[in-house]
């Protein structure tokens, strides 16, 4: 099992952070979290996650354009990151054609599934030293 | 009688000239007649001749008339309107198309097509229209360009004329497709829109029922914040779709009011009683400022309560602990209207998006995750004012300074108490 790794959720409604927070840590994974994109790059830079959670529609800068920005710096541009979006089918296919985006999910999802799918996405990443130790 | 030879000489001779007096007279009497016969054929011709040209003249004046009416029909017309004869050449254009082809309608009658037509697909697509049986139309899309700008139009053709002639009159109209085409694209976003919203207390509502089914809360106290969140979410997708059904039957003429008269202060009153609990936990404290004067309007009272207790709401959600909100109310003499105001001294709203925020779903970025919403509160509370009650909502802001709400609805009768 490749627990406490570090995942980043971000995401403005509270009640979104709060269910998949408690969701992954009761899987074991550390997490934190960010409101909007611009939070969420600050976040990243001082935890560099193992995953992004990330939902589109947030202000300052949304979810997409957070990708990217982590898909243009080298320090980040090998974090996976999942997309959450209540768009549905009016999100072109195109506007997720970011390298690092593995997986875009419509609102409403499943915890569950949002936990397989992590533990899917993070089977082959290391766990690093720091991380063992705050684990531990 | 005559018995000598020149009695009977003279006798003779006379006889001969009476005889052909007569004869003369008989031939000059006859010619007379044919003349007289001539002339009456040739009056009857020239009469005929008259009529003929009375009637090919009335005829004429009669196709003038129908033509002029068939050009104004034509004219009235919102689409463009190309008519072409068998051999190609224009009949007529109406306004529309004259603008639409930048050539006036004169100069275009009698022209080829392609002379009028720069499309040249258009143009070849008239032309060979032709050939068409009349009463078999065609209708396609097609793009144009006019004036640098290209134009979606829906092109319309149909042949005129009898089925065994080869080559028919042609009938184009066009119809320009754009304010359709911003209306279907203002409705993807609105369910665009829409859907984004309703699935967001819905994936709350969705997730923490599984969290729940899952065992993902562990004890009683989170169980209870869990079954809150879900209360909480319910009722806000409750209110959107209430609002959203509102505001659809009132853009839909559909939405019955009762116009009766109504105490307007009673209204604010009731609000700010029922708000304060709300307002007490940010520790808020709500001034009311209501003119000793008569404030009771026509119109319909719970609608106007559900518009204080909106712009009360807003206020309360945006003001950081420890703020103040005002709620006014007087009437202007002048204007013949009440006036009713929510000030607070929350975070305030930027200039560009003062008008934005009574718009369907439109929610201030920065404040989404100050407060929940369903961004649709201010979009009914314009259509409760303007559209039910012929008033008027507005925003004064400055950013970081705070925000005034305020509405106008017309009193209909003067409701001044007497001094």
């Amino acid at each position: 099992m490749t627990k406490a790794h570090t995942i980043l959720i971000v995401d403005d409604e509270a009640h979104i952070l709060q269910v998949l927070s408690l969701k992954l840590r009761n899987c074991g994974y550390s997490i934190t979290t960010a409101v909007d994109g611009e939070d969420a790059l600050y976040q990243v830079k001082a935890c560099l996650p193992d995953l992004v959670i990330t939902d589109v529609q947030m202000p300052y800068m949304n979810g997409l354009e957070f990708a990217h920005e982590l898909s243009k710096d080298s320090k980040t541009a090998h974090i996976p990151v999942v997309v959450l979006t209540a768009r549905g089918h009016t999100l072109e296919t195109s506007d997720t054609d970011i390298p690092n985006v593995r997986k875009v999910l419509s609102k409403p999802f499943s915890p569950r599934g949002i936990a397989e799918l992590c533990e899917q996405l993070l089977a082959n990443v290391p766990i690093r030293a720091s991380e063992k130790r705050d684990a531990a | 009688m005559f018995t000598d030879p020149i009695s009977i000489l003279l006798f003779t001779v006379t006889l001969l000239l009476a005889v052909m007096s007569i004869i003369v007279a008989l031939k000059l009497k006859a010619r007379e007649s044919a003349a007289v016969v001539a002339m009456q054929i040739a009056k009857q011709d020239a009469e005929e001749a008259c009529h003929a040209l009375d009637s090919a003249k009335i005829h004429a004046c009669i196709d003038r008339t129908h033509r002029r009416q068939v050009e104004s029909v034509f004219n009235v017309l919102r689409d463009a309107v190309i008519v072409i004869d068998a051999h190609g050449e224009v009949l007529h254009v109406n306004e529309i198309a004259s603008g639409l082809l930048n050539v006036s309608i004169e100069s275009a009658t009698g022209k080829p097509i392609a002379e009028v037509v720069v499309d040249h697909q258009l143009a070849a697509t008239i032309s060979d229209a032709r050939s068409g049986l009349p009463k078999e139309g065609r209708q396609y899309e097609q793009e144009i360009k006019n004036d640098g700008e290209t134009v979606a139009y829906e092109v319309h053709l149909q042949s005129v004329g009898h089925q065994d002639e080869a080559m028919h009159a042609v009938v184009t109209v066009l119809r320009d497709l754009s304010r359709e085409r911003e209306i279907a694209l203002l409705k993807s976003d609105f369910v665009s829109k829409a859907s984004h919203e309703l699935r967001t207390p819905l994936s709350s509502i969705s997730a923490y029922v599984e969290m729940l089914v899952d065992g993902d809360a562990q004890n009683e106290e989170t169980r209870q914040e869990f079954y809150g969140v879900i209360t909480t979410e319910t009722q806000r997708l409750q209110r959107m779709i209430n609002n959203l059904l509102n505001i659809s039957q009132i853009e839909a003429g559909l939405m019955h009011i009762d116009r009766i008269r109504v105490d307007f202060q009673e209204l604010v009153e009731r609000a700010v009683t029922n708000m304060k609990p709300q307002a007490k936990e940010k520790n808020l404290e709500i001034h009311s400022q209501i003119a000793e004067v008569d404030l009771s309007i026509v119109g319909d009272g719970d609608m106007l309560y559900q518009v204080i207790v909106n712009l009360l709401s807003n206020a309360i959600k945006y003001t950081p602990e420890g703020g103040r909100i005002t709620v006014a109310a007087d009437t202007d003499n002048l204007t013949r209207s009440l006036h009713f105001s929510v000030s607070d001294t929350g975070l305030g709203i930027a200039p560009d998006q003062t008008d934005k925020v009574f718009d369907k779903f439109y929610r201030v970025e920065n404040y989404r995750h100050v407060a929940q919403g369903t961004g649709l509160g201010l979009n009914l509370c314009r259509h409760i004012v303007e559209t039910l009650h012929s008033g008027q909502i507005g925003l004064e802001s400055t950013l970081g300074m705070g925000s005034k709400f305020w509405l106008s609805i017309p009193a209909e009768r003067g409701q001044r108490k007497a001094a």
